[in-house]
């Protein structure tokens, strides 16, 4: 075929060697749909604040719990005090029967049900040791695990008084003996690198890459898609973008979105453990690197999904499949090593895990880049998703292609085609 | 002939959901293979056998007991032995212990004489669930040989080993894990995502058919009869109609579905008898399909329907009630949240199935579902009746 064949400047203007032109074209279309400006600009704002904005509270505080006082003594009301004391925790509710407040337990206006059993008081007196059964709402867990703690440590409290005042009135007021009397044992707990157990720190930090791994592969899908449908209307021929375009073009359409992405990820980090001064322990410049290398893994496999379908609505639902569930397997809420292999399997194909783990041993633990090389090594591991979408194209291109020579050799005779025939020495030019 | 064309309108209707490829995706192939992939991860219910270090500074035989019952309690596991707090935290930063207990030297000594030695537990607070684990398995462990100690002391004071035991704390804490006493994780995450799973497929679903349709282009009104636009021909309210009863339908399976088979494999407890169920379930999808409609009827384009419900999937259950409670969210977001069905449905369905209330209790959730229905029937009507005079306006120009 003649390599020197006049070019269609129509089909020509998508295809252009020259980078930096494509990136500007690029950002044009950018600037023209609404969508795409959403999604790279305002919205994962929105969706970052939002995230923060309902844990922002950090820390659980007057979670309701009702009390049926069966003794109504000093002794009653002085534990009932101590459980409303505790900073978690809300007496908001007293009820005259158990009855009563299992009622109000199951409708989930009360989070927790205290009932204190009667003749509590003149049972402790006599060394009975009375008991209080306390209900707690497991169904919430993390919940109900604040109000097991929070009533746990309430109720210790209030005995220990009560044993520390015993026992003084047995060894003729040896303090110190009275309160290792009581507390036989005491312990000091430390919770490491989340010092001030920061509900907000632990859950938004790995809510928002979750969410920004679906933005990313969700957008880059969804420029692919506009890219497809703008050419086509222009052009009667269904597959004429996919004519004009080659790796080349493909990588200086991408170059925008990983700049801007990369900047996204770069500003959510710099404001959480920056300007919120939120505990970071680790190298910046690896943490930052290691977003470049994520934001370059999900870009690729959007592009691989995108290049299996050529159909934007087809890959969107791969992304939903993919991506929605991502937050489940990060292993932050419910720990990696618990989880069956299966789900440990699901987990490595999401890019997110990788990061996640490298961005916890950044902030939490300054973890040597030697130490962790094998998470960025699986980072880069994705791009190959680009070379595969590459070659799903190129074998898509070659078939059209196939399919328009057949179609010109069978035709010559019979009409001329001017049409058809420059795109095809078009394709040929470009195809490497 | 009226009979006619509601056949005629069911038919098309059939066919333009039968015929949408992501949307069967969605809808058949998302729900099903979700009810798989979203439990997977918490099979295992609670995390077990976290490893943790020992120091130990004492090494009396005491201490040995109490290593003993750490390491024998289902939360914990003693993989590693050090000598000192600094190696111990190197592990956890290693990742290769989520845990370290610190025995005192001379505990022992300290606990004979009473002067209630201090252990130090520590824990990787990264993970709040493992944290948990770990702080219960030692707490519990410390508390029993804390009793342990106090009934030996009673017994050299004299007391009677019956009566001992039974005093060791004048008023003993009974904590009863209720609902889910098991504290399993999926008895607490899936129940929930169910629900919210079935709100997005739906709406994902609802925003695909509409949106392919009303973003049709047409050069001139003949197109709509020869191209069969029966969207553009029957009154809004008729493929409204028709459109829900389809939806409805399928719908109604999938979440018996859920309801059914689901929740029965994986062990999910199942409270509420059907009828009470249907009684939720019903404005609960009418609100989502009418919802979904309008999404799709706003959106320029039909993959955006799915775009968007993926990015709100993440706050919407946050903003739910039973991760984080209402009370610690702000105001704004919460009234927000309370405009999109899964956030009512998730805590009514939540409250008949797993914490067995009864459906009488339940008035405001119903009522605020079909306040919903209406409001989103309501704007879906005007909406699509809008588009439709556009189109034909601008094809008959």
């Amino acid at each position: 075929m003649n390599m020197h064949a006049k070019i269609n400047p129509d089909i020509s203007s998508g295809i252009n060697p020259d980078i930096s032109s494509t990136i500007k074209k690029e950002w044009q279309f950018i600037k023209k749909d609404a969508w795409l400006k959403a999604l790279l600009f305002w919205l994962p704002i929105v969706l970052a604040l939002t995230l923060w904005a309902i844990f922002s509270v950090g820390i659980a505080r007057n979670l309701a719990i009702g009390v049926v006082d069966l003794d109504n003594s000093v002794m009653s009301r002085g534990l009932t005090r101590y459980y409303d004391a505790s900073p978690s925790l809300s007496v908001t509710k007293h009820y005259s029967t158990a009855e009563q407040g299992s009622v109000a337990l199951r409708n989930g206006s009360i989070y927790g049900l205290v009932i204190i059993p009667f003749e509590l008081e003149k049972n402790t007196v006599l060394g009975k040791s009375p008991q209080v059964t306390v209900f707690y709402n497991s169904q919430y867990i993390l919940i109900g695990k604040l109000i097991n703690a929070a009533v746990v440590q309430a109720h210790g409290t209030y005995i220990a008084t009560i044993e520390v005042f015993k026992s003084l009135a047995k060894n003729q007021g040896q303090v110190e003996e009275a309160i290792g009397d009581a507390l036989p044992i005491s312990s000091q707990i430390t919770p490491l690198f989340n010092s001030n157990s920061h509900y907000g720190q632990f859950l938004v930090a790995a809510a928002v890459p979750a969410v920004w791994q679906i933005l990313i592969i969700a957008t880059v899908v969804l420029s692919f898609g506009v890219y497809q449908r703008n050419n086509n209307n222009k052009n009667k021929n269904k597959n004429n973008w996919l004519m004009a375009i080659n790796k080349q073009t493909i990588v200086a359409k991408l170059i925008p979105y990983i700049i801007i992405f990369w900047l996204q990820g770069i500003i959510f980090i710099s404001v959480f453990y920056g300007v919120m001064n939120w505990p970071m322990h680790g190298n910046w410049f690896l943490l930052i690197f290691a977003q470049l290398l994520l934001v370059i893994a999900c870009v690729s496999v959007a592009t691989l999904f995108f290049f299996i379908t050529l159909d934007i609505t087809r890959a969107m639902s791969f992304v939903a499949v993919f991506a929605a569930p991502a937050f489940a397997f990060m292993g932050v809420t419910f720990p990696t090593s618990d989880m069956p292999l299966l789900a440990q399997l699901w987990r490595d194909l999401l890019p997110i895990s990788y990061y996640i783990e490298i961005q916890i041993q950044q902030v939490n633990y300054g973890t040597e880049f030697i130490d962790s090389g094998g998470n960025y090594l699986m980072l880069m591991a994705f791009s190959s998703c680009f070379y595969v979408a590459i070659l799903l194209m190129n074998k898509k291109k070659s078939t059209l292609l196939h399919q328009t020579t057949n179609v010109n050799k069978a035709i010559p005779q019979l009409t001329s085609t001017p049409t058809v025939i420059p795109r095809v020495r078009d394709v040929n030019n470009d195809m490497d | 002939m009226l009979i006619m064309t509601w056949t005629k309108l069911f038919k098309s209707e059939l066919n333009a959901v039968f015929t949408n490829g992501p949307l069967l995706v969605t809808v058949f192939a998302g729900v099903i293979f979700y009810s798989f992939l979203y439990p997977l991860p918490y099979s295992e219910q609670t995390p077990q056998q976290q490893k943790i270090a020992i120091v130990n500074l004492d090494q009396s035989q005491l201490s040995r007991t109490l290593e003993r019952m750490v390491d024998a309690t289902p939360q914990i596991k003693i993989t590693e032995q050090v000598n000192n707090i600094t190696d111990a935290k190197l592990l956890v930063t290693q990742g290769k212990v989520q845990g370290l207990l610190l025995i005192p030297p001379n505990f022992y000594r300290d606990l004979l004489l009473k002067k209630s030695p201090s252990l130090i537990l520590a824990g990787n607070a990264t993970y709040f669930l493992v944290y948990g684990t770990i702080i219960e398995g030692l707490g519990r462990s410390i508390g029993t040989l804390s009793a342990e100690m106090k009934v030996t002391r009673m017994l050299i004071d004299g007391d009677n080993i019956a009566l001992a035991s039974s005093q060791y704390s004048p008023i003993t804490l009974n904590m009863k894990p209720t609902f889910n006493a098991s504290i399993g994780y999926l008895y607490y995450v899936v129940p929930a995502v169910f629900i919210l799973i079935l709100h997005q497929t739906l709406l994902i679903a609802m925003g695909l058919i509409t949106a392919g349709q009303f973003e049709k282009k047409i050069n001139n009104s003949a197109e709509i009869t020869a191209k069969g636009y029966y969207w553009l021909q029957y009154p809004v309210w008729k493929i409204i109609l028709v459109r829900t009863i389809l939806i409805l339908t399928i719908y109604l399976f999938l979440t018996f579905y859920y309801f059914g088979y689901s929740f029965e494999s994986y062990g999910i407890s199942r409270l509420a008898s059907i009828e009470d169920l249907l009684v939720l379930i019903f404005p609960f999808l009418l609100s989502v399909i009418f919802l979904g409609i309008i999404l799709g009827l706003l959106i320029p384009r039909k993959e955006l329907a799915t775009l968007i419900i993926l990015l709100t999937s993440l706050p919407l259950i946050f903003t739910a009630g039973f991760i984080w409670p209402t009370s610690n969210i702000p105001m704004t977001i919460n009234i927000i949240a309370q405009f999109f069905p899964s956030t009512p449905a998730i805590t009514g369905f939540l409250r008949l199935n797993q914490m067995g209330d009864s459906i009488e209790n339940l008035v405001e959730i119903r009522q605020q579902l079909w306040l919903l229905t209406l409001l989103y029937a309501t704007i879906a009507m005007l909406l699509m009746s809008h588009k439709q005079h556009t189109i034909k306006n601008k094809s008959t120009k």
